[in-house]
């Protein structure tokens, strides 16, 4: 049975969550307000203290470890299908295989950091993951997925006051959100990302050329990452968009607060990192309207 | 007497995406990416309000998505919202946290649960600014099935129903643990605010 005073309790409660004030829910409930108004008031303090935001740098680096840990899931589920690719890339692909089938090393590389000797291991992967993925939406959702991993780098380099190494990161990160625009711009061909940054790259980090096509088995995905075509298509770019627009809002927010903290050498660093990504994330936005 | 219908529904139209969303990620692991952003906030606030920590909430957090995806094959919808279950991962997350947390405990939350202050004082100084430190710390005087009500609705916003599914209670019951609940706050708080 329920007690009457809670059913009212509870109803002036959702009045509250929908912006009635604690004196209009009262004016119903005249003969109970002496006992609502201190238990309503209380419910206001909790709720307005109980909304606590989590920190940026924390969730970008949450969100990082999960999408690697989606990424995995995903290429458990799929098959790999490599007859539509050219020699060379059979090849490759087999050999990455052979390497996440039979070793951590690169599993564990998808955790390092640019101050890591599997570092360069992982930029070999991600490129490798691009070649091998097959639409362009595909590949943009990796550039979006490799994007976070920059960001997270350069807060880690700030923090560690490697701040030597946070432009040659920061590069990389240029190139994966400008690569994201141009994959989803309607019409455009993916073209040659421009970099801002006075520094080369010290790895190359565009990803590798594909190679023409031969005719695709139609019912095949390829390692699951290819968005496919056709009704899906439209679907999973809106779903890009909404990934793309929440990890520009939380990059930019991790960066400006490892700003906040960065030692002054570190700063300058900092600034074109935060100015770029503004950049282009909002043209990658843009792109995906 | 006005009867309660504000709240009712008030998630359905997003409860029913969510299923087809749900089904899709558990063939296309990454659609679950969606799930994530809709609940990280949501789940963090609960764990928070939980266990009265920001700091371990955040590993806490973490692993609730991660066993999440784990287990995502085996979600078969029953008419249970996907939330609830997700809900009862962290939920299932903090009482571990909790247990083996209590094992190292060197205080004792006993003497905390003794405070008993009068409701005859209606200049209470509830309306300042009330830290969510002072409010952690009140809900450590609640006991289990209490926090989790108010970490439920107020912290994740939850609806009675949705709270009720959580819990694995009726919605009445849910009710009058939120009534005791918000008794046992105040009083709470009173007694902080005496004190210090």
């Amino acid at each position: 049975m329920v007690n009457e005073f809670d059913e009212i309790l509870n109803e002036c409660l959702e009045r509250l969550a929908t912006g009635e004030t604690i004196d209009q829910c009262l004016q119903s409930y005249p003969e109970q307000a002496d006992e609502l108004r201190p238990l309503l008031q209380t419910a206001l303090v909790v709720k307005k203290a109980s909304a606590i935001q989590p920190r940026p740098e924390f969730k970008a680096r949450a969100r990082y470890q999960f999408r690697s840990a989606l990424q995995e899931a995903a290429s458990r589920k799929s098959r790999p299908v490599f007859g539509w690719l050219p020699h060379w890339a059979t090849v490759t692909a087999i050999v990455i295989g052979i390497l996440l089938l039979g070793s951590g090393v690169v599993a564990a590389s998808g955790y390092s950091m640019p101050d890591s000797p599997l570092y360069s291991l992982k930029i070999a992967t991600e490129n490798a993951q691009i070649a091998l993925t097959r639409s362009d939406l595909g590949k943009a959702e990796l550039n979006a997925k490799f994007a976070d991993r920059r960001v997270t780098e350069i807060v880690y380099l700030a923090n560690k006051g490697y701040d030597g190494r946070i432009d040659d990161v920061t590069q990389r990160l240029d190139e994966d959100l400008t690569m994201l625009a141009s994959r989803t711009s309607a019409g455009e061909a993916a073209e040659a990302p421009k970099a801002l940054m006075a520094p080369a790259p010290t790895i190359a980090p565009t990803p590798a050329p594909v190679p023409p096509q031969a005719p695709l088995p139609e019912e095949e995905p390829v390692l699951g990452m290819d968005s496919g075509s056709g009704r899906g298509q439209l679907n999973k770019q809106d779903e890009l968009k909404v990934t793309v627009e929440q990890s520009a809002a939380d990059n930019i927010a991790a960066l400006q607060a490892a700003l906040d903290k960065a030692p002054e050498s570190a700063k300058p660093a900092l600034q074109r990192a935060i100015a770029i990504a503004e950049e282009r994330y909002q043209r990658a936005i843009e792109a995906l309207e | 007497m006005h009867r309660i219908t504000i709240a009712a529904n008030r998630k359905g139209c997003q409860v029913q995406n969510e299923e087809g969303l749900v089904r899709r990620a558990q063939q296309e692991p990454e659609a679950f990416a969606q799930i994530y952003e809709a609940y990280f906030d949501k789940i963090y606030r609960y764990i928070v309000v939980r266990i009265g920590s920001e700091a371990e909430a955040e590993d806490l957090t973490q692993q609730v998505f991660l066993n999440a995806l784990k287990s995502l094959s085996s979600f078969k919808w029953r008419g249970v919202p996907f939330s609830a279950w997700l809900y009862r991962i962290a939920h299932n997350q903090v009482v571990d946290y909790l247990r083996k947390k209590a094992k190292h405990a060197t205080e004792s939350l006993d003497g905390m649960v003794k405070a008993v202050v009068s409701n005859d004082n209606p200049q209470m100084e509830l309306e300042r600014k009330v830290d969510i430190e002072q409010v952690l710390l009140a809900t450590k005087r609640l006991t289990e099935a209490q926090r989790e009500v108010i970490s439920l609705r107020f912290a994740s916003e939850l609806s009675v129903a949705e709270a009720a599914k959580v819990m694995g209670k009726s919605e009445g019951a849910i009710k009058a643990l939120q009534h005791s609940a918000i008794v046992a706050l105040r009083k709470a708080l009173i007694s902080e605010s005496e004190n210090g």
